[in-house]
């Protein structure tokens, strides 16, 4: 017999990772996949990306060191991380990802230096002032060999691949969020992460960079591919919810696929890849900056639906949980505060980071030390 | 009439000292840690249950559940079938697991099960990160704002320990939660889940819930599909 079931009267569970999370979701993989375009030119040496190689290195280092702040955050008491180091918890993936993070960013900060050190020695050459002494130690002699920066390179490509790892297994293997329960989850979060990857180094080139029109053309190209990767695991996810292969598949659509407001969030998701694909295709050498922000928005987007929406679902009780964004720390603040600390992080490394090497500065004769320096490994 | 009401409000102050004094009915042996000498479970008769939510109201005053948070509630639901339209009460709490998925996501073992079945938070240990929260298939957990930890009905421990009732069981108007300890042979729970078609919720989840529900109607089982709450607390947070 049909029946109707009002639900009167049940606790509203209230979003428990709050938007600190989807910040640090966020930021960790755009630095980690911004790190995977700094590999052609650091480790691999190909002249012809060395501004994207530098570019690229500047997002993984204002983006990586953000993303802890925001997790320190969502702890509710940023000083109770030592517990982590204290009680360590191997069947928990979130206890690994507290070993992991300081590998991929120890790793990171390693091979920036490394990487920079021919830079940084020059930046230190002439006048007894403090700071250039300082560039010279940061230096240490000149441009490290492409061994130690190959090494490096290594240490933190394996830190990256860890952080992918735990931060979708962790969010994958909660059985009780049928939406996060899904093994298609922990590949989407990486290929979104270089979708947001690419398109922060397409900003990057607009707004930091020289408006370089050939570096333009090949993110573009590499952002279709990238969002190619995204629509076809998309299409895979829906595929196997809907044919019935997978049940967990099954279970994470159907809790959503009869709402109107996820309706509109399938069709926004596509929406936000397809639209940047075509614009890449339509004007790679000028479309970096809508682009770029569409890719950027892509990647936050995921994150935000996942958690924010995701959380949103009662467990048990019916409906949906109304969610408003607060505006104080734990909301709106949280969000422009992390963007602030990025902001400000980012300000500091291109003031003080001898982040652009010969590539930016041209006219500037001394670069040529730094342009044999890395022309040696 | 009216002396004999006299006589009884006076006697009144008598009978309440009374029964304060008399001894903790339902737990007779030794509290506490014991080596799993106890199992401690809960069964709640739906058809007891008024919706009058004393339960919720004496599991905040026994734990200082802070404004807006719960460790149990009854949610209500309003049914309409075959032209007739009824009310259905469910009192929901931590289902005290044999297989809680809470406890191995915990990055700090800070959520952990005693020998006697009650899952519990060491504060001191906790980092409020929430993961717990969200492994809980039943929406039992939560962070409390005043601890920034993990906060969850603990059947009320303290005073289990001390061989009394859960607030919740011994405040219930109409006798429909009942406690005990299910490795008592004697016990009334264990008579009752021995001769009753207990059902738990999310049994599919494969958690082995310690909280038996007779008489649940499987709509109310999983996920209810229904309208969503007409009410909702406000207050911090989302």
């Amino acid at each position: 017999m049909d029946s109707q079931i009002i639900e009167v009267l049940n606790v509203t569970r209230e979003t428990a990772w709050l938007p600190w999370a989807v910040s640090y979701f966020f930021l960790i993989g755009l630095s980690y996949g911004s790190f995977m375009l700094t590999l052609p030119y650091f480790v691999f040496g190909r002249a012809q990306h060395e501004k994207l190689g530098r570019l690229a290195l500047l997002g993984a280092l204002a983006c990586g060191l953000t993303a802890p702040v925001a997790l320190l955050a969502d702890l509710h008491g940023p000083g109770r991380f030592l517990n982590f180091y204290l009680h360590f918890q191997p069947q928990s993936w979130m206890s690994w990802g507290s070993f992991f993070i300081p590998v991929y960013l120890g790793g990171l900060l390693l091979y920036a230096w490394l990487a920079l050190r021919g830079d940084f020695a020059l930046r230190g050459q002439g006048g007894d002032s403090l700071p250039a002494r300082l560039y010279r130690l940061a230096g240490c002699g000149g441009a490290a060999s492409r061994r130690a920066i190959s090494a490096a390179a290594l240490l933190t490509l394996v830190g990256a691949v860890l952080v992918a790892l735990y931060t979708g297994m962790e969010v994958m293997v909660v059985h009780a969020r049928p939406l996060w329960n899904t093994p298609f989850l922990p590949v989407q979060f990486a290929a979104t992460a270089f979708v947001g990857a690419i398109g922060l180094a397409l900003l990057f080139n607009r707004l930091v960079g020289d408006r370089d029109a050939e570096l333009e053309t090949v993110l573009n190209r590499l952002l279709v591919l990238a969002l190619a990767v995204v629509l076809t695991l998309g299409g895979g996810w829906l595929f196997v919810s809907m044919s019935g292969v997978s049940p967990a598949h099954s279970a994470a659509f159907n809790q959503v696929a009869g709402m109107p407001q996820w309706q509109l969030t399938a069709v926004w998701a596509v929406l936000a890849t397809v639209l940047p694909m075509a614009l890449a295709l339509w004007r790679p050498a000028s479309s970096g900056l809508i682009t770029g922000l569409i890719a950027v928005h892509s990647a936050w987007m995921m994150r935000w639906t996942i958690f924010i929406g995701g959380q949103s679902i009662p467990k048990t009780g019916a409906g949906l949980y109304d969610y408003h964004l607060p505006l104080g720390a734990d909301g709106l603040l949280g969000i422009v505060g992390t963007l602030g600390l990025w902001i400000a992080l980012l300000l500091l490394l291109l003031e003080y980071l001898p982040w652009a090497g010969a590539a930016f500065a041209a006219a500037n004769k001394t670069n040529a030390l730094a342009a044999n320096a890395i022309a040696s490994h | 009439m009216i002396q004999s009401r006299r006589n009884f409000l006076r006697a009144l102050p008598a009978i309440t000292a009374g029964a304060a004094l008399a001894p903790a009915p339902a737990i007779a042996s030794a509290p506490g840690e014991d080596g799993g000498k106890h199992r401690w479970a809960m069964v709640v008769d739906v058809q007891k249950c008024i919706g009058c939510q004393a339960c919720t109201v004496s599991c905040i005053m026994e734990n200082a559940v802070p404004e807006n948070s719960f460790r149990t509630i009854v949610s209500t639901y309003e049914v309409h079938q075959g032209g007739h339209s009824g009310t259905y009460m469910l009192p929901r709490l931590c289902n005290h697991c044999d297989q809680p998925p809470c406890i191995p996501v915990c990055p700090v073992g800070a959520t952990f099960q005693r020998k006697d079945g009650v899952v519990v938070v060491d504060g001191d240990r906790c980092v409020g990160c929430a993961y717990c929260v969200q492994a809980c298939p039943y929406d039992a957990r939560f962070i409390n704002h005043e601890t920034g930890k993990a906060d969850k009905c603990t059947f009320c421990a303290q005073r289990v320990d001390a061989g009394l009732l859960p607030a919740c069981v011994e405040t219930c108007v109409g006798g429909a939660r009942i406690f005990g300890d299910l490795n008592d042979p004697n016990s009334k729970i264990r008579h009752l889940v021995d001769q009753n078609k207990m059902k738990v919720l999310k049994p599919e989840m494969g958690t082995q819930p310690h909280v038996f529900y007779l008489g649940l109607d499987e709509r109310f089982q999983g996920r209810v599909d229904g309208a969503g709450t007409l009410w909702q607390p406000s207050g911090h947070g989302a």
